[in-house]
């Protein structure tokens, strides 16, 4: 099938957007939502070290080939996705038309950044052909459907490629108001009726929690109004896990809600020897060895302990093999204090817990929760190694805004998707049966919002 | 204006020296095939060694394959903290301007600061370490050098103290041109001092409280630092200018909190990373004076050293 190629050459540039929404919005069953790339860039194989990021400009080409990048953060975006349509702007200077407008195709990663992409380290343009361009003009718009590769919120890469030595050159998000769009209409007649509260068991809970600070009053103070089962991702109290802090700071905060709470510990727990603190606190739900399970719903969760031996053939390795062995429930979730996956600036990714993501990897689970560094970090479905794993790898979290100041990023980790290290807050997991939702839950005042869905496999 | 014009007329001429045909007459040219050139500033994007050109630092950027998570370089020596990797420990690789390696340390901890001497022979870092429980903040730290030059390597500043308090700190070490005095902050006791020291007679001495991460400007008469807020780093850092001469401290016009050891571009101007709340780093460019407004002189980057 020839690419749809639709040229827009009466749409004055300066106003294309608002012009846009008003001739969609006139369609009473339709809204529009127009998104600029959150990353563009290309690369050249003239120049393969280079970085063209912060170019105006956009080029594809086959001599010298250049390849053009765009990257889409689609959010807010709710009911049916009707259309999606990726606006191309030629840009207005000789040379920048062409016979051949370039190939369109999607990118398997989301996670290249626009300063970073070179020749020489570029992502694969993986996805299947969309559309190709024809001639394109000087100083006029192009427009791509899109709509089969769009069809939710999420991060959307393309890639657009040329086999003309005649290049074409687009103008770049960073020039303004002629910058790549994704226009999404979505219908409005089919979801007038709000499901019903599904009922499904909700996870709630963070990391990295109380200390004589008003991070962990903040964050208590949500969960009061949110239902479920509250979990703690270890560094329950500061500094040194003594039953004094958990009857000063942790008590009078989350521990409003310990009847509901199952807790892991972290290493200033440890700072009390043998953690006693905590478990003194805990009691019997915190396990005989600071690890254990539960099932909520569809779902077997397990609490870990990353304080004590987790190497292959320990014996907490070998009771969680035997514990998820044993479980029948078709999602698996987990949760502990030192991340394997982080980019965190202060704590080196904690590689001695690779064995119970192996484990968990092995058993097929989908969930894994973690702190230690004080920030709120989002990784795509990985293997037990990092590598992107979309049908066997588990998602994993950092969630160490529990309360306990913040941390700052240090180079950002390969499938890392969202990161925030402002702001307190506690992680909700809405736990279907055969998916789950995620959805960061800021302190009163803030406005970060991270939320997605996942299937279990 | 003029350096404008003269930043177009390089890209055009670089465009005409690759035989880059498709240009003429028009206000801009088409999306070329420039590499960096002119005098440099060396920076991270995110982790891996880049140069981008000083009159156009927002321009494109060359990027290698070096992955640090801190560097600096001056005289032809780079010096590259790179990464705890999967399955090895983290290093101190000291390049040359080649990107050759010359040598390697291997390092336990996270990659915090890096310097080098003006002449390229004196290497310093600082690392976080894990696990010492006296730390109020759990974090402790560990800063080394190395004189490339002799091979004298001083793993860790404590060595050169060995009667200190057992809650003593070092980070943030800055040379003196003569390859030999250094300035670094050393913590203790819930206050953080400048000190001087001597690395041939391996003595330090305590100049003033309450400096962290200095770097010494080129003309050896002031450290650029960054000072906890009213003494408590709780508060934030506000990035500041001490005269070693007259000991007056000027706050520069950059008032968010900075994070950072920083770096002067000439004796006038401070250079210095500022994160955004996703973790996406920007260097950011002030006057050492006080005065004027800081502004983003490369944007998506860290750990910049002028070249």
């Amino acid at each position: 099938m020839l690419g749809r190629r639709v040229l827009l050459p009466t749409l004055a540039a300066a106003v294309l957007t608002a012009t846009t929404i008003t001739v969609i919005a006139s369609n009473s069953q339709a809204a529009a939502t127009t998104f600029t790339p959150t990353a563009d860039t290309y690369v050249d194989n003239s120049a393969t070290s280079t970085n063209f990021g912060t170019s105006g400009q956009l080029g594809v080409d086959n001599s010298p080939i250049k390849r053009t990048f765009l990257k889409f953060n689609v959010t807010n975006v709710s009911g049916t996705v009707t259309s999606a349509k990726l606006r191309l702007h030629t840009d207005d200077v000789a040379g920048s038309q062409s016979s051949n407008g370039g190939t369109f195709r999607t990118l398997t990663d989301t996670a290249w950044s626009e300063t970073g992409v070179t020749w020489n380290n570029q992502p694969a343009i993986d996805g299947a052909t969309i559309s190709t361009l024809g001639s394109v003009a000087r100083n006029a718009w192009y427009e791509v459907d899109v709509t089969s590769q769009v069809s939710a919120n999420g991060t959307f890469s393309f890639g657009i490629t040329s086999t003309s030595s005649d290049g074409a050159d687009y103008d770049s998000r960073e020039s303004g108001t002629t910058a790549p769009q994704l226009v999404i209409t979505t219908g409005t007649t089919t979801t007038t009726t709000t499901p019903p509260p599904s009922g499904d068991p909700v996870l709630v809970g963070a990391g990295d929690i109380s200390n004589s600070g008003s991070g962990d009053s903040a964050t208590a103070a949500l969960l009061d109004n949110i239902q479920g089962t509250v979990f703690t991702a270890g560094d329950n109290v500061y500094d040194s896990g003594t039953t004094t802090e958990f009857n000063t700071y942790y008590n009078p905060t989350w521990g409003r809600h310990k009847a509901r709470t199952k807790p892991s510990p972290g290493n200033h727990d440890y700072n009390t020897s043998g953690a006693s603190g905590y478990f003194n606190y805990f009691g019997s739900v915190a396990g005989a060895n600071g690890y254990y399970s539960y099932d909520l719903g569809n779902w077997h969760i397990v609490s870990l302990n990353s304080n004590i031996s987790m190497a292959a053939g320990s014996a907490q390795e070998q009771w969680l093999r035997q514990d998820l062995a044993a479980s029948t429930k078709p999602c698996t979730a987990a949760y502990w204090h030192h991340p394997l996956y982080t980019s965190g600036a202060n704590h080196a990714p904690s590689t001695s817990t690779r064995p119970l993501f192996q484990a968990l990897y092995d058993f097929n689970a989908d969930l894994v929760i973690t702190g230690h560094n004080h920030q709120y970090e989002r990784f795509a479905p990985m293997n037990p190694t990092g590598g992107l794993d979309t049908a066997r790898g588990i998602r994993s979290f950092v969630a160490g805004m529990g309360g306990a100041s913040h941390y700052s990023f240090g180079t950002i980790q390969p499938n890392s998707e969202a990161r925030n290290s402002d702001t307190y807050g506690v992680l909700k997991f809405t736990l279907h049966s055969n998916s789950f939702d995620w959805q960061f839950v800021p302190e009163a005042g803030k406005s970060y919002s991270d939320s997605g869905t996942t299937n279990c496999h | 204006m003029k350096i404008v014009i003269a930043v177009v007329s390089a890209v055009l001429l670089a465009a005409v020296a690759i035989g880059y045909t498709k240009l003429n007459a028009g206000p801009k040219a088409t999306a070329d095939s420039v590499k960096v050139t002119g005098q440099q500033l060396m920076v991270l994007s995110n982790g891996r060694l880049s140069t981008v050109n000083r009159q156009d630092p927002g321009g494109p950027r060359d990027i290698t394959d070096q992955r640090c998570d801190r560097a600096y370089a001056s005289g032809g020596t780079i010096a590259c903290l790179r990464p705890v990797g999967a399955l090895k420990a983290g290093e101190l690789a000291v390049l040359d301007a080649n990107l050759k390696e010359q040598r390697t340390i291997p390092l336990t901890g996270f990659p915090n600061r890096a310097r080098v001497s003006k002449s390229g022979r004196m290497v310093a870092w600082t690392l976080f370490v894990d696990g010492h429980s006296y730390a109020a903040n759990g974090f402790s730290t560990s800063a080394g050098i190395l004189d490339t030059k002799t091979g004298t390597l001083v793993r860790s500043l404590e060595e050169l103290t060995p009667d200190q308090a057992t809650d003593t700190n070092y980070w943030g070490v800055t040379f003196a041109d003569d390859d030999n005095r250094f300035y670094a902050t050393m913590s203790t006791g819930g206050h953080r001092f400048l000190i001087e020291g001597d690395f041939a007679a391996r003595t330090t001495k305590q100049l003033f409280d309450n400096v962290e991460c200095p770097s010494l400007s080129p003309n050896g008469k002031r450290i650029a630092y960054k000072a906890a807020v009213d003494g408590d780093p709780q508060k934030g850092w506000r990035l500041s200018v001490l005269d070693l001469d007259t000991k007056k401290v000027t706050a520069t016009a950059e008032t968010r909190s900075v994070d950072d050891q920083p770096a002067w571009l000439d004796d006038h101007t401070i250079a210095y990373g500022m994160q955004r709340s996703d973790g996406v780093n920007d260097v950011w460019a002030v006057p050492a004076d006080g005065t004027g407004t800081p502004s983003v002189l490369v944007p998506e980057a860290n750990s910049p050293a002028p070249l």
